[in-house]
C-alpha cells in the first residue's frame, strides 16, 4: 500500500512537472523570437525587452561568431524568427550564404557607416589577376561603449517599430543601458589614461575600436585565439616588439600553461581582454573587468 | 590616435571580414531547380569550378561543374532535397556555399 502511494505521489509529480514543462514550452514558443549575431547585441536585446521575449545568439560554444558555418536547421531556425539583430561591418560571414527575410533585418551599426575603421589591406593573388589587395573594416564595434549605445538605439527602435514591446518600457530600459554604458565609458576612460603611451600588441586584430576610444597604441598579429603560439609565431613577436618597442600583449583568450612565460621572456606583460563577441556573461562586467585588466598591465609597465 | 594594423607591413595573412574572401557564391530556387552563380568579389565571373551539393545530413548527393558563364543547375528532382541543401563551389584557390533551406524550396512552391 504505502508503495503504491508512493508510486502514485510520484506520477502525480511527474504529471505536473510534464505539464508544467509544457507550459513553460508552450509559453516560450508563444513569445516573439529575437535572433542576435553576437552576444553583445543579445545583451542588448534581452535588457530592452526584458523577459518580453526568447533572444538568442545561435553560435554553438567555442565557435568564432564572425566566422560561423551555420548548418540547414540552424538557418531554417533564423529564418523563423521575428527579428534578426546584424552587427554590420562584414561581421558574420554567414549572413551574406543564406536567404534572410529583409522585412525582419535589422543592421545595429547603419548608421554608424563613417565611424567604421577600414583595416590594412591584405595582399595576394589569384587567377590571371596577378597580385592584389583588399580592404576590410575592423567589426568589433561593441569595444567602444560609445559605439555600443548606437547600436543599442538602433535595437531599441528596430523592436519597438516591430511592436515586439511597448515603446516606453524599451524607452526606459534603453536609458538604463545608455547610463551604464556611458558610465563603463567613464569609468574605462579614466582607468587607461596614459596607457597611450605604452605600446600593446594583440594577439588578433579585435581591438580597433577600443584603441580608437581610449587613444591605445596596439599593433596585431593573427594568432588562433587558445593556442599555444608556434616558434614561428614566436619569432614574428619578437620581431614586432623590435619594430614597436611593445611592453603589453593582449590576448583574446587564455593560451595554454607555458605560453605566458615565452612571451614575457620577450619582454612582454601579458592580459587577457575578452572581446565579448561570444561572451557567456553580462556585456557591462565582462568589459569592465577586461579593461581593468588591461589597466593593471599598464601600471606593471609603469612600475617596471 | 590607432596605429595602423601593420599585417602587410610584417607579412602575416589575415582573414579580415567576409570582404577579403573573394568567391561569391548565390543560389536562387525555384519549384524545379536551384541555380547556382559563382562571381568573384572584383565582378568577374567564375569559369571553371567544382559544385558539391549536400543534403541536410550533410551527404553530397551531387558534383556538377561550373558552367563557363559561371552556373550551375541542380535539378531539385535529382537530389532529395526535403532537409535542404548546402551548395559548395570550389575554384581551386577559392571557395564558398550557400545553404538553401527546406523552407526556402516550399516558398517557392507556393507551398
Amino acid at each position: 500500500m504505502r508503495e503504491l502511494t508512493v508510486r502514485l505521489g510520484a506520477g502525480l509529480l511527474a504529471g505536473c512537472a510534464a505539464f508544467l514543462f509544457s507550459f513553460s514550452a508552450v509559453e516560450a514558443e508563444d513569445r516573439p523570437r529575437v535572433v542576435a549575431v553576437n552576444a553583445p547585441l543579445q545583451y542588448f536585446a534581452a535588457r530592452l525587452l526584458d523577459e518580453g521575449a526568447e533572444v538568442e545568439f545561435p553560435v554553438p560554444d567555442g565557435v568564432d561568431p564572425s566566422f560561423w558555418r551555420p548548418t540547414i536547421a540552424d538557418i531554417s531556425r533564423i529564418q523563423g524568427a521575428d527579428l534578426i539583430l546584424l552587427n554590420g561591418a562584414g561581421f558574420a560571414t554567414w549572413i551574406d550564404r543564406v536567404s534572410l527575410p529583409r522585412s525582419r533585418l535589422v543592421n545595429a551599426s547603419a548608421a554608424l557607416k563613417d565611424r567604421f575603421i577600414v583595416t590594412e589591406s591584405i595582399t595576394h593573388s589569384h587567377g590571371e589577376g596577378g597580385e592584389h589587395s583588399h580592404e576590410g573594416l575592423a567589426s568589433y564595434l561593441w569595444l567602444d561603449p560609445l559605439l555600443a549605445v548606437a547600436q543599442a538605439e538602433a535595437v531599441a527602435a528596430a523592436l519597438t517599430r516591430k511592436g515586439l514591446a511597448p515603446g516606453d518600457a524599451v524607452a526606459a530600459r534603453l536609458a538604463a543601458l545608455r547610463a551604464d554604458l556611458e558610465a563603463l565609458d567613464d569609468a574605462a576612460a579614466a582607468a587607461l589614461e596614459g596607457a597611450g603611451d605604452v605600446t600593446m600588441i594583440a594577439t588578433h586584430p579585435r581591438y580597433h575600436y577600443l584603441a580608437r576610444r581610449y587613444g591605445l597604441s596596439i599593433s596585431a598579429l593573427e594568432w588562433e585565439a587558445g593556442a599555444m603560439p608556434s616558434p614561428e609565431d614566436l619569432a614574428t613577436l619578437e620581431g614586432l616588439v623590435t619594430q614597436t618597442g611593445a611592453k603589453v600583449l593582449i590576448w583574446e583568450a587564455a593560451p595554454p600553461a607555458g605560453a605566458f612565460a615565452a612571451t614575457e621572456a620577450l619582454g612582454l606583460q601579458n592580459v587577457v581582454f575578452d572581446p565579448l563577441a561570444r561572451s557567456e556573461g553580462p556585456f557591462i562586467e565582462g568589459f569592465a573587468a577586461s579593461v581593468e585588466a588591461l589597466a593593471a598591465a599598464v601600471r606593471a609597465v609603469a612600475a617596471n | 590616435m590607432i596605429r595602423a594594423f601593420a599585417l602587410a607591413a610584417i607579412g602575416i595573412v589575415a582573414p579580415l571580414s567576409a570582404a577579403a574572401h573573394q568567391l561569391v557564391v548565390f543560389a536562387s530556387v525555384d519549384c524545379e531547380a536551384v541555380t547556382v552563380e559563382a562571381k568573384f568579389s572584383n565582378g568577374k565571373v567564375a569559369q571553371l569550378g567544382d559544385v558539391r551539393v549536400l543534403d541536410g545530413l550533410n551527404n553530397l548527393v551531387l558534383r556538377l561543374k561550373l558552367e563557363r558563364d559561371g552556373t550551375a543547375r541542380v535539378p531539385l528532382a535529382d537530389v532529395d532535397h526535403t532537409g535542404g541543401l548546402v551548395i559548395e563551389v570550389e575554384t581551386g584557390d577559392h571557395d564558398n556555399y550557400w545553404i538553401v533551406t527546406p523552407e526556402d524550396i516550399a516558398r517557392k512552391c507556393g507551398s
